[in-house]
């Protein structure tokens, strides 16, 4: 298949599995924003309300680094799933199997357009007005955006091969998201578990780097970012070659599952 | 003589399954030592009872599934599809958006998903249902969507696996005059089916597989008359 109709293919699922499943719900496409808004207000309760926790704007400071982290739990989540959720097409036609992690990507790809532009909206609200500094955000959401499919291309494939791989997974995210300075600020931890963190937790680093471009108008570690960038970059294309390879592995296992 | 456009030599495909525990493997081996070879252009039937191993051998002839052993020949530039009722169907999506992309996962690119699509409308006899949702639509009228879909996507060699059973009388009969059209024309194909007279009006060359063997494999009225006398005798 060429390049070219592999992405259209991809964004066409993506398009026409967004509309089915907004046409199941009531409040539709506002869905994208009540559903990771409710879940940044429980935190906001518990944390800020409830743990009384002393950090400035603290709800605009959990939004910059939920937002991402659910994007990013989510997109691996459902892409983990999404060979074996596709049976139905997989014993029935031979088709490269990448379409379909890369389609679910593409669904919260979607999902997060309109929640990425809330939490810019409520950067200024906050009185951080967009500034030059912010053009460092695309290398961070494209860094973002490359760990997802890698992850999401592994656990796909893993899936295929144990079902149990997924509890596996929802048990990781739970660990990452306390791991991550989601609703704690990474500098307070001390030295030198605080570079641990930012060294071998790309989440964490990444979170870190939205915070530190909408709420300080600093940037992150660019150094750090361009090797993040080759090491998913590189393990993308190898699974791409690993799911050449096992193309009919894959689908005997699913079909036969 | 005629080179083959895919030639099978010496299938064999064994299931290993361990649903039974982690330790303990369940085992069947669905086909033993399968060969035949297709030429351009022609139809061979595929006989035999269900659970036989029809829909397997077809699968690893479509290039979905690998066999355990022996191997499937085929030049890397043909495509082959399996044509299949509702490839990928979303319930709440309209049927033409449906179709197009059913077309696509087919190998149609979007551009020629889109320019089958009034034939595709005007085939189904779906009138204004086209643009509803498919889960509005009854069996029948969602199998019409699902074979004009199939149909009119083209590819080199087409596997056909018990697909004239769809819909109403009338569309039962427009399918397999469509079908037959298709199938009487450049079209290399290999149909499967527990009936031998579907194999009977469509195909030149039958292959009776019996427990995942071939039986018998030659003219057709000869095979489909052995497979008769055999399903009688059951």
């Amino acid at each position: 298949m060429k390049i070219l109709d592999f992405i259209i293919l991809v964004d066409t699922k993506a398009k026409m599995s967004l509309k089915a499943e907004a046409s199941k719900l009531y409040l539709s496409f506002l869905w994208w924003i009540i559903e990771p808004m409710l879940f940044v207000l429980a935190f906001y309760f518990v944390f800020s309300v409830l743990l009384q926790t002393r950090q400035e704007n603290f709800l605009l400071f959990l939004m910059c680094a939920k937002i991402p982290y659910m994007w990013f739990s989510k997109a691996v989540t459902t892409a983990s799933a999404s060979i074996v959720g596709n049976r139905g097409i997989i014993s029935q036609i031979d088709i490269p199997k990448t379409i379909f992690p890369y389609a679910a990507i593409q669904i919260t790809v979607y999902k997060e357009i309109p929640v990425f532009l809330l939490l810019f909206s409520m950067c200024i609200y906050y009185g951080y007005m967009p500034s030059i500094e912010w053009l460092w955000l695309i290398p961070l959401i494209v860094a973002m955006y490359l760990m997802i499919v890698a992850l999401g291309l592994l656990t796909a494939i893993l899936v295929c091969y144990a079902d149990d791989v997924r509890m596996l997974i929802n048990m990781s995210m739970l660990f990452l998201m306390f791991t991550s300075g989601v609703f704690f600020d990474i500098s307070d931890i001390r030295q030198p578990l605080q570079g641990y963190l930012l060294t071998y937790n790309p989440l964490a680093f990444l979170c870190d780097g939205f915070r530190k471009i909408l709420m300080h108008k600093g940037t992150y570690d660019l150094q750090h970012l361009l090797a993040l960038l080759g090491i998913f970059s590189i393990a993308i294309a190898g699974l791409h070659l690993l799911y050449r390879n096992l193309s009919r592995t894959l689908a005997a296992r699913v079909v036969n599952a | 003589m005629m080179n083959p456009i895919l030639e099978a030599k010496n299938i064999s495909l064994t299931y290993k399954s361990s649903d039974k525990g982690f330790f303990s493997t369940f085992k069947h081996q669905a086909l033993k030592d399968i060969s035949f070879d297709l030429l351009k252009g022609e139809t061979i039937g595929i006989l035999g009872k269900n659970g036989g191993g029809k829909s397997t051998l077809l699968r690893i002839l479509a290039g979905i599934i690998n066999p355990t052993s022996g191997k499937v020949i085929c030049a890397p530039a043909t495509t082959r599809a399996l044509l299949t009722l509702g490839l990928g169907f979303m319930p709440n999506i309209s049927g033409r958006e449906n179709a197009m992309y059913s077309a696509m996962l087919q190998g149609a690119s979007r551009k020629e998903a889109k320019a089958i699509l009034d034939e595709i409308a005007e085939f189904t006899e779906l009138g204004e249902f086209f643009d509803q949702p498919v889960d509005t639509y009854s069996s029948g009228m969602r199998a019409r969507l699902g074979f004009a879909t199939a149909m009119y996507t083209h590819v080199d060699i087409l596997f056909i696996d018990e697909v004239l059973s769809v819909g109403d009388a009338h569309f039962r009969k427009k399918a397999e005059a469509a079908m037959l059209s298709k199938l009487t024309g450049e079209q290399t194909c290999v149909f499967v089916s527990h009936n031998s007279d579907q194999v009977n009006k469509v195909c030149s060359r039958a292959i009776w597989i019996d427990e995942g063997i071939i039986k018998e494999q030659g003219d057709t009225a000869t095979v489909a008359h052995h497979y008769n006398l055999f399903m009688q005798a059951q």
